[in-house]
């Protein structure tokens, strides 16, 4: 079959297709009366929930350590109270990539060349990564909330040792990650076990995706 | 633009270009409801961009950029955005049944061949099967004129190498 009756072959039977291929006018009338700005209601009730438990966690947290922190800072055990200002920070921030993230996503203009949406959307979804990263980085302040100074003055060295061996391995697991989640490293065992699930494949489409336009790019 | 000006011109690009939103959307989506739901958020970004529409370019590359882009981002959807979503008319696809000839042959083998393509390779095929001139590819797509020749000539030749493997 040669280039013309290959796409003669794909006009043809493409039209008789497009004939019975309606749009109403009731469906352009309800799609122009859409609000522009309704990005609220374009999220998945996923992510939706996701930010709102996001920000009443980081929200309640916020009011109950300004008051701590004003109030009885004298009186409470200073290791718990900067594991969980840290975590609510480090939540805080990931929060912020995240609708950051949304939004722009949202509001990208579809209209510019492929290789460039793509390119710049794909990107913008690769920011998840930035969110695991700093969530990952929260993981040693799990090992310290219940530190306290009796346990300094009272505890033998064995205790001591161990306590302080596992908040190392947590520290330089959540460091080691933080370097190391990058899309570079996209095809290594343990990054595919880490994002291994439905919930990561748009992400790993993403790459995908992203690999597919650096192709383009540099491809001659 | 006023907002009944904006309608109008809205109603006119959809009915004179809904072609170009169609075959995308066959090329992208295999299941009927995921295209209907396609075409649908096709509908909301060209609603959208409208007031951005620069008549330096031709309508049907402004259209082909937007409907591309939608459909190559169309996996990020789930089902749970249908509620958002207001339904197109039922019979919008009709796939006439007709005894399977040569020619019905040769186009199951080119879409499954398409089917097997990547999402950007299928958005070269799909401009290069609608016959447009590589500089008008190469302005859709963002890539230069030589890189879109590169690119059709190594998708043909897979293209071939496909057909005559299968009739063999």
């Amino acid at each position: 079959m040669n280039e013309n009756e290959l796409k003669n072959l794909w006009q043809s039977a493409n039209e008789r297709m497009i004939e019975n291929f309606t749009i109403t006018q009731k469906n352009t009338n309800e799609i122009s009366q859409l609000k522009v700005n309704n990005f609220i209601n374009s999220m998945k009730p996923v992510k939706l929930f996701t930010f709102l438990f996001g920000t009443l966690w980081v929200g309640t947290g916020i009011i109950i350590l300004s008051h701590i922190f004003q109030s009885s800072y004298g009186d409470i055990n200073k290791y718990f109270l900067f594991s969980v200002t840290f975590q609510i920070g480090l939540t805080a921030v990931a929060l912020w990539i995240y609708l950051f993230q949304l939004i722009t996503i949202y509001y990208l203009d579809m209209s510019e060349e492929i290789l460039k949406t793509q390119e710049k959307l794909n990107n913008l979804k690769m920011s998840t990564l930035w969110v695991t990263r700093v969530l990952f980085l929260q993981l040693p302040f799990w090992t310290t909330f219940w530190w306290n100074e009796t346990m300094f003055a009272e505890w033998n060295a064995w205790q001591l040792l161990i306590t302080f061996s596992i908040t190392a391995f947590f520290s330089f697991a959540a460091v080691w990650l933080f370097i190391n989640i990058k899309f570079e490293n996209r095809n290594k065992k343990w990054f595919k076990l880490i994002f291994n699930g439905k919930e990561w494949t748009p992400l790993m489409k993403s790459m995908d995706l992203l690999a597919q336009v650096e192709t383009y790019k540099t491809e001659k | 633009m006023d907002k009944q000006r904006q309608h109008h011109l809205f109603q006119t690009i959809v009915e004179q270009h809904k072609g170009i939103m169609f075959k995308v959307a066959r090329l992208y989506c295999a299941a009927e409801d995921d295209r209907q739901d396609l075409i649908q958020e096709m509908l909301i970004r060209i609603w959208h961009a409208l007031h951005r529409y620069n008549d330096e370019y031709k309508m049907s590359t402004w259209l082909y950029r937007i409907s591309l882009n939608v459909a190559i981002s169309f996996y990020r959807k789930s089902s749970s955005k249908k509620v958002n979503f207001i339904p197109l008319n039922d019979s919008i696809i009709d796939f006439p049944s007709e005894e399977k000839s040569e020619k019905e042959q040769n186009l199951n083998l080119l879409e499954q061949f398409i089917s097997e393509l990547k999402e950007l390779d299928k958005a070269v095929m799909i401009l290069y099967l609608e016959d447009k001139s590589h500089g008008e590819i190469a302005e859709i797509l963002g890539m230069t004129v030589s890189n879109v020749g590169t690119k059709i000539g190594r998708i043909k030749d897979k293209l071939k190498t496909r057909f005559s493997q299968i009739k063999s």
